[in-house]
């Protein structure tokens, strides 16, 4: 049975999508980056009431100079025993190890998250489960199903990340040419494109919003609420498969290319 | 004091050999599976040729091996790592972790690449432990990140010194897949973040002076050489696996003379503006240390309109010298003629003159070179020799 889960935006939303949701999937504040509103441990204890999986993003590079405060998270992460840890920096990895830490982790390297034998490779590091790329195909996905040890994520629904920054990009060229506006879309080409400078860095999301409606093998299904009214995100859980949003299934039936001579 | 290797990009066998000339202990280079697919990249056999020359000259060859496999690529890629041991490569760089099993069933060297984005000291900690010899650092981490990581560990550490930059965290843009359709951590990368965009705040159009875009500056570490070597870093990189002879032999020139004056002599070392002067010369954009020392505001931001300065001070390469009629061999890289004023440099020696006999040929006089490639003949008093850099200093 797939596992209806959802990157909540706010403990409110949480409560109100109580009844259709089997997890949580929340940001965690100041070591996660791409989503707009993140979530304290205090915060993380009440989503954790509701009685339903929980897991915590800490999915931002982490600088060296982060390592106490990761550190530190970590074992107050462990404290609530939650179901697990959404991480993309290996320094998670390795401090499981050496804090002997039980809380279950993710592999979540955003794009890089791309076949079969690499979450082998993390399963056999004691990572429990696979958060898939989104810029994989549906056969890839099913491979990557019956081929890796891992239980598996895979977003179906939300804007999807495509480019972190370290840098403030919007804030530098604001700064650079003395204007006065803020700046939270770029266009190109007929498109527009989310932009969001956070005290973490830039992030850039995809101009559509993902919206796969149909059967995806994997354990966890994704639904993104980040930058999308609580209403419509209940809407859609309601009943995903016949959503009345347009239908968009990103790479799902578009495998890219790299070669091109 | 321990000298850091010099290691340099070659984009084939030609670029190998230069970088190795001109004074790089080691190169990287893309065969399959490497994050340049659009170059022509190495055969098995250029990189048995690469290697072999190397090795000859006691330097190293290691071999991109760095993108993020999908399944399909997963399944062909052993039989490419048992050639590249085969023909005894020095190292693969990777990132994809998949490959970590059948490198080490394999017995081939592992570093980890800046795909990794390793910046601290827990993830190298941890990969070390894996068995992971070398790890080329993310380029966002600072000095102090790097002296800690170097202290926590026992690992080598590879530090990018000099090129272009991601404007991303490495292997967190997927721009071009969306909007090219090109898979950038599969090798298709078609640089969406040198584009110009329009910005927006909500509905109305923010215009600066000049476009919006993501490019930054380049990267030049030019004057912490002395701080990098201090540190312990075991090698320093260049970037530009697509750049020319000219420019691989220009950068890596510089950089040799910069670590072996300091290394040679720490007390008296002087930072030489000169050398400066000469990166900045064969470079495509402004450099900058980047996040070395801890800044990233607005300055590292490169507005201009996608105008990037195109380099045409090279205009040809010493294909061989007579020594008895003084005439140097040369194939034609951009144009030039009687008159010019060039610098003709080789890996430690340079002479200027003006050019006032050219030969087509046939051996008959000539007054211009215009065509691309064109072989002609020099006079050149003083001796050069093979794989010699002409550039032309004043246009007559």
């Amino acid at each position: 049975m797939k596992k209806i889960s959802v990157i909540i935006s706010s403990i409110k939303q949480a409560i109100d999508i109580k009844d259709i949701v089997d997890a949580y999937l929340l940001p965690i504040k100041d070591l996660s980056i791409n989503y707009s509103n993140t979530f304290s441990i205090s915060e993380i204890k009440e989503v954790q009431k509701l009685g339903k999986e929980v897991y915590v993003f800490i999915n931002k590079n982490i600088h060296n100079g982060e390592v106490d405060v990761l550190e530190n998270t970590l074992k107050e992460i462990e404290k609530l025993n939650i179901n697990g840890i959404i991480f993309y920096d290996i320094a998670i990895v390795e401090l499981k190890k050496e804090l002997n830490l039980k809380t279950d982790l993710v592999w979540h390297q955003e794009h890089l998250t791309t076949n079969y034998e690499a979450a082998n490779y993390w399963y056999d590091k004691g990572v429990k489960y696979t958060y898939l790329s989104s810029e994989l195909t549906k056969r890839e996905i099913e491979e990557i199903k019956e081929k890796a040890k891992c239980q598996t994520f895979v977003n179906v629904f939300g804007y999807i990340p495509m480019f972190t920054s370290r840098r403030h990009l919007v804030t530098n060229y604001i700064e650079t040419f003395d204007l006065n506006e803020k700046g939270n879309k770029i266009y190109k080409e007929g498109k527009y494109y989310n932009i969001n400078d956070s005290k973490n860095g830039t992030t850039v999301y995809s101009d559509y919003i993902l919206n796969i409606k149909e059967d995806i093998d994997a354990d966890y299904l994704v639904f993104n609420s980040n930058m999308i009214e609580e209403e419509k995100i209940k809407e859609v859980l309601k009943d995903y498969k016949n959503n009345n949003l347009k239908k968009e299934t990103g790479f799902l039936y578009q495998e890219t290319i790299y070669k091109v001579k | 004091m321990k000298k850091p290797e010099l290691l340099s990009p070659a984009g084939d066998l030609e670029r190998l050999k230069i970088a190795l000339l001109y004074g790089a202990d080691a190169v990287y280079i893309g065969g399959h599976f490497n994050l340049r697919a659009n170059t022509p990249n190495f055969t098995i056999e250029d990189i048995k040729n690469g290697v072999d020359y190397a090795h000859k000259l006691n330097k190293k060859v290691y071999v991109t091996v760095n993108i993020a496999m999908h399944n399909k690529e997963y399944e062909k890629i052993r039989p490419y790592l048992e050639e590249l041991k085969k023909i005894n490569v020095d190292a693969i760089i990777i990132s994809d972790p998949a490959i970590i099993k059948i490198a080490k069933e394999i017995g081939l060297t592992i570093h980890l690449s800046t795909q990794g984005s390793t910046l601290n000291k827990k993830a190298t900690k941890f990969w070390e432990e894996e068995g992971v010899s070398r790890i080329v650092l993310a380029r966002e981490c600072t000095k102090d990140d790097i002296k800690d990581i170097k202290e926590s560990n026992n690992i080598e550490l590879e530090v990018f010194i000099h090129g272009a930059m991601c404007a991303s965290y490495s292997g967190r843009c997927v721009l071009s897949n969306f909007l090219t359709n090109r898979d950038s951590n599969r090798g298709g990368c078609s640089q969406i973040c040198r584009w110009d965009f329009d910005l927006y705040d909500e509905n109305k159009k923010i215009q600066g002076e000049k476009p919006f875009t993501f490019c930054t500056k380049d990267l030049s570490l030019a004057k912490y050489i002395p701080d990098l070597v201090n540190l312990n870093v075991d090698s320093l990189k260049i970037e530009g696996r697509m750049r020319s002879v000219y420019y691989i032999a220009t950068v890596v020139k510089t950089y040799r003379k910069m670590i072996d004056e300091y290394c040679n002599d720490e007390k008296n070392y002087e930072y030489n503006k000169e050398y400066e002067k000469v990166l900045d010369e064969v470079a495509n954009r402004d450099s900058i240390p980047q996040f070395f020392d801890g800044n990233f505001g607005k300055e590292v931001q490169y507005y201009n309109g996608r105008t990037e300065t195109t380099n045409q001070d090279f205009i040809g390469l010493v294909l061989s010298y007579d020594k008895n009629n003084k005439l140097a061999k040369v194939e034609q890289r951009n144009h030039f003629k009687i008159g010019d004023y060039v610098e003709i440099f080789g890996p430690k020696t340079s002479t200027k003159f003006k050019i006032e006999e050219i030969y087509d040929e046939d051996m008959n006089k000539i007054d211009v070179v215009r065509h691309p490639k064109q072989i002609v003949y020099l006079k050149v008093q003083e001796e050069v020799d093979e794989n010699y850099m002409i550039k032309c200093i004043d246009k007559h």
